[in-house]
């Protein structure tokens, strides 16, 4: 129920003897529309032509980064898939074979049909190991082909690197991040 | 062949056929014109992918219509839901066998006269129009009651309010068409507007040329008075349920609808075939070239109005419905009954053709108008009356 | 002959009114099949004693048959059928078939007049209001007709009688498909001069005084259906101005 309060009322506008007949506003108009008849079309012929690519900022396929040495970044650390309002990513979490950190993705899902491309699980992301790429042209013919799995989000990595340089590929020994070490100085420090 | 052809009835038989694939692919490249002008006008390329130009868009769109799922849905009336696309697409078609086409044809060039270019010449041809696009609220109303949706309904009640309302002033502007002609043979109505001291009855009459044009727009439910298909408060109307072909037909009837209008008006008021001053387009000239060119010449003037319906439809913005009924009952009908008056009285003081009365009297009546509805002031908001009025400044009044 | 042939048109009628009779909608078993049997049979008579009478006159075009059986059928359809649309959609129909009638009749005016007048407007308000007030189910009264025999039994007398007097009328002065013929020769086919011209002018000369007299009868109903339908409104119960809102909402300046 709208209170009365909140009503506007809007006085009306007094139209002169001409505007009453509408037509003036309406040749005004068509001319207007006539003008635009023979204007430059503004256009992309979409597969021939594209438009040119926003690189920094784009929000497109995710893409899971390498490190130096080809392995996945990522160290399992749920963050994403926690940030994710849609979500739409699913990790299996193991014990790393690898010395400098103590887990990594065995699996490493993301639907991208649920994924809205807000770009939380690059935010949450502490080791920038999931980013969003410029790539948005993603078709598929079937609901499962849309479920990117981590070799998929690999080769998207592997696709746009050269387009798209990882943001921070310094980054050694994972500290603070679940290395062996760290991670036990990390709980003993709480 | 030629001796087959000379009898009316033969040259009748092929000249509908002729027509009705004419009017077919006319209908198929209205929609794509539509598509390409509403594209230009927002600048925009428009279809461009099926065929050169997108020229096989229509192809395209037809084969869709035909392979999508003809779907009935539930609790519909069915015999009345599939007569409703028949009856409008039908109604829209049979307006065109009276329209003139190219005036009289000498086909064997012996200096006689031996057919007209016309499917059916009858002397009530005009009303055989009207009561034709009377008919065609039918497919519409049938078409919203039968698919039991209220969207579809709402709609139906619209567009049969609408249809009866601009069916009174468009009589009115065309009564004074036959006033002035004296007939009701639309190929006399024609040469009526043809020869010395005759002019093109949109240079006598422009303001029922005027009304005319717009109860047009409103009998063929379109933009700015679209009201039974308005997207955004109802869907798709009174076809909101109806899919594939059935849906083609009703969108194809809407514009075998908009072409005959577009005839209609050309025949009344801009002299069909002819064009003033050019060889080959005056009634004595029979041969067949010169049929062939009038015929070019009718379909030219009738796509300028197709283009004009098209131009206006992406231009202007819907009426809402009060503001629709007002400009019928308080707008056009006291006009065009005001212009039907004159126009006997032209008659009666025998200067039904003279430019200088004809024309000023319509001056004076459009200033009369202006006049008249400056001193009502009635509201064309339509704001309930109990609320009180608040004076407030918009910033772009304040500026 | 003549007596003969009255006969054998009440025996058509007869067949007519049985067929109507078992149309028209019952409660209990339903009748419908042979009501359509019967109707046809009706119909099937009335088309070869016409046929019989006529044939080789103007009259007997096939347009004349075809029209004319549509326009009985649906007639019968419109006071038989349950649904009231499909009555109004049948009363359109036979107003359609009729017009092929009237322009054999060289009365294209008259034709196109009906349509326009007829399908086009009145019609269209019946199938509008019957549409608007038929949201529910169907009444008793549309499944169950009052008084079936009765009405059937005069409008069939009354209609028999009629038609059997024009069938015994003598053959020189000829019944309908005569007038037909009467009707064609005596309009003028000239360019300029046909039937529509001709009743303009008899209307504007000859009938000038009862052509307005009916047009101010038309008004003077018009005025009367909107001083009835005038919703009178005491100054008491009128609309009362809204209480004046505050400043405008809260506090916001608009837009």
């Amino acid at each position: 129920m709208i209170d009365d309060q909140d009503i506007i009322i809007v006085d009306e506008p007094e139209l002169t003897a001409t505007e009453r007949l509408y037509l003036p506003q309406i040749i005004d108009g068509m001319r207007t529309t006539l003008r635009h008849m023979f204007k430059k079309t503004i256009t992309l012929q979409y597969p021939e032509q594209k438009r040119e690519q926003r690189i920094e900022n784009y929000r497109g396929v995710h893409r899971l980064n390498r490190d130096e040495e080809g392995r996945v970044a990522c160290v399992a650390c749920f963050m994403c898939q926690t940030a994710c309002p849609a979500h739409c990513i699913h990790i299996v979490g193991t014990e790393s074979p690898w010395d400098d950190r103590e887990k990594y993705p065995l699996q490493f899902d993301i639907d991208e049909l649920r994924c809205i491309y807000c770009g939380m699980c690059e935010e949450a992301c502490p080791v920038d190991a999931i980013e969003l790429t410029p790539e948005y042209d993603l078709v598929g013919r079937t609901r499962d082909e849309m479920i990117l799995d981590k070799e998929k989000l690999l080769e998207v990595f592997d696709r746009t690197v050269a387009l798209k340089p990882r943001k921070n590929p310094k980054i050694s020994g994972y500290a603070g991040t679940g290395d062996r070490d760290g991670c036990q100085s990390a709980g003993g420090g709480q | 062949m030629v001796e087959l052809l000379k009898d009316q009835f033969w040259f009748s038989a092929l000249m509908t056929v002729g027509i009705v694939v004419a009017l077919l692919t006319a209908q198929a490249y209205s929609i794509y014109f539509e598509r390409k002008i509403s594209a230009w006008i927002q600048d925009r390329i428009g279809p461009n992918r099926v065929g050169p130009l997108g020229l096989l868009q229509p192809l395209a769109d037809g084969g869709k219509f035909l392979l999508k799922e003809d779907i009935i849905p539930a609790n519909v009336d069915k015999p009345l839901f599939l007569l409703a696309p028949m009856i409008a697409f039908g109604v829209a078609m049979i307006g065109f066998a009276v329209l003139p086409w190219g005036g009289n044809v000498d086909l064997d060039a012996d200096g006689a006269v031996d057919v007209a270019a016309q499917v059916a010449d009858p002397g009530i041809g005009l009303l055989y129009i009207l009561g034709i696009g009377s008919l065609s609220v039918y497919g519409v109303v049938l078409g919203g009651w039968a698919n039991n949706n209220k969207y579809a309904f709402f709609a139906a009640m619209r567009s049969t309010a609408q249809m009866l309302s601009y069916e009174i002033p468009m009589g009115m502007a065309i009564v004074v068409v036959v006033i002035t002609a004296g007939t009701l043979r639309l190929e006399d109505i024609v040469l009526s507007q043809i020869g010395d001291g005759h002019v093109w009855n949109i240079v006598l009459h422009p303001f029922a040329f005027f009304i005319l044009l717009v109860t047009l727009f409103a009998e063929t439910n379109r933009t700015p008075f679209d009201l039974a298909e308005a997207e955004q408060e109802l869907v798709g109307g009174y076809h909101t349920e109806y899919g594939a072909l059935k849906f083609g037909m009703f969108f194809l009837g809407e514009y075998a609808h908009m072409i005959t209008g577009s005839g209609f008006i050309v025949v009344l008021f801009l002299g069909g075939w002819h064009l003033p001053g050019v060889p080959g387009l005056q009634p004595g000239d029979v041969s067949v070239g010169a049929m062939l060119l009038k015929i070019t010449v009718m379909a030219g003037k009738i796509a300028a109005f197709m283009f004009l319906f098209m131009w206006v439809r992406w231009t202007l913005p819907r009426f809402r419905f009060d503001q629709l009924m007002r400009l019928s009952w308080q707008g056009l009908l006291p006009i065009s009954m005001a212009l039907a008056g004159y126009a006997t009285v032209l008659v009666y003081l025998g200067k039904s053709t003279s430019i200088p009365w004809a024309l000023g009297g319509n001056i004076v009546l459009l200033a009369l108008t202006l006049v008249i509805s400056q001193l009502r002031q009635t509201p064309v908001t339509g704001r309930q009356t109990n609320m009180p009025a608040i004076s407030l400044t918009s910033p772009a009044k304040a500026r | 002959m003549n007596t003969e042939w009255s006969f054998m048109v009440y025996a058509t009628f007869a067949l007519g009114a049985a067929a109507v009779y078992f149309l028209l909608p019952h409660t209990g078993r339903s009748t419908k099949t042979a009501g359509h049997v019967l109707g046809v049979a009706a119909l099937a008579a009335t088309m070869v004693l016409c046929a019989s009478k006529f044939l080789g006159t103007e009259g007997a075009n096939i347009f004349f048959y075809l029209s004319a059986v549509v326009a009985v059928g649906s007639a019968v359809k419109v006071i038989t059928h349950e649904k009231p649309v499909y009555s109004a959609l049948y009363f359109v129909l036979t107003v359609l078939a009729i017009t092929p009638l009237l322009i054999l009749q060289e009365a294209e005016f008259l034709a196109v007049a009906l349509v326009i007048i007829y399908a086009g407007a009145i019609l269209v308000t019946y199938v509008f209001v019957i549409m608007l007030s038929q949201q529910g189910g169907q009444p008793m009264h549309d499944r169950q007709s009052r008084e079936p025999f009765l009405a059937v039994f005069g409008g069939f007398v009354t209609m028999a009688a009629i038609a059997g007097q024009m069938a015994a009328l003598p053959e020189e002065k000829g019944i309908v498909g005569d007038f037909a013929v009467a009707a064609a020769t005596t309009a003028i086919n000239d360019r300029g001069v046909d039937n529509t011209s001709l009743v303009g002018t008899a209307m504007m000369t000859e009938y000038v005084v009862a052509f307005e007299v009916a047009g101010v009868l038309l008004l003077i109903a018009m005025v009367g259906a909107i001083a009835m339908s005038k919703k009178r409104v005491p100054a008491e119960t009128a609309l009362t101005p809204m209480p004046v809102p505050g400043k405008v909402g809260r506090e916001v300046e608009p837009f």
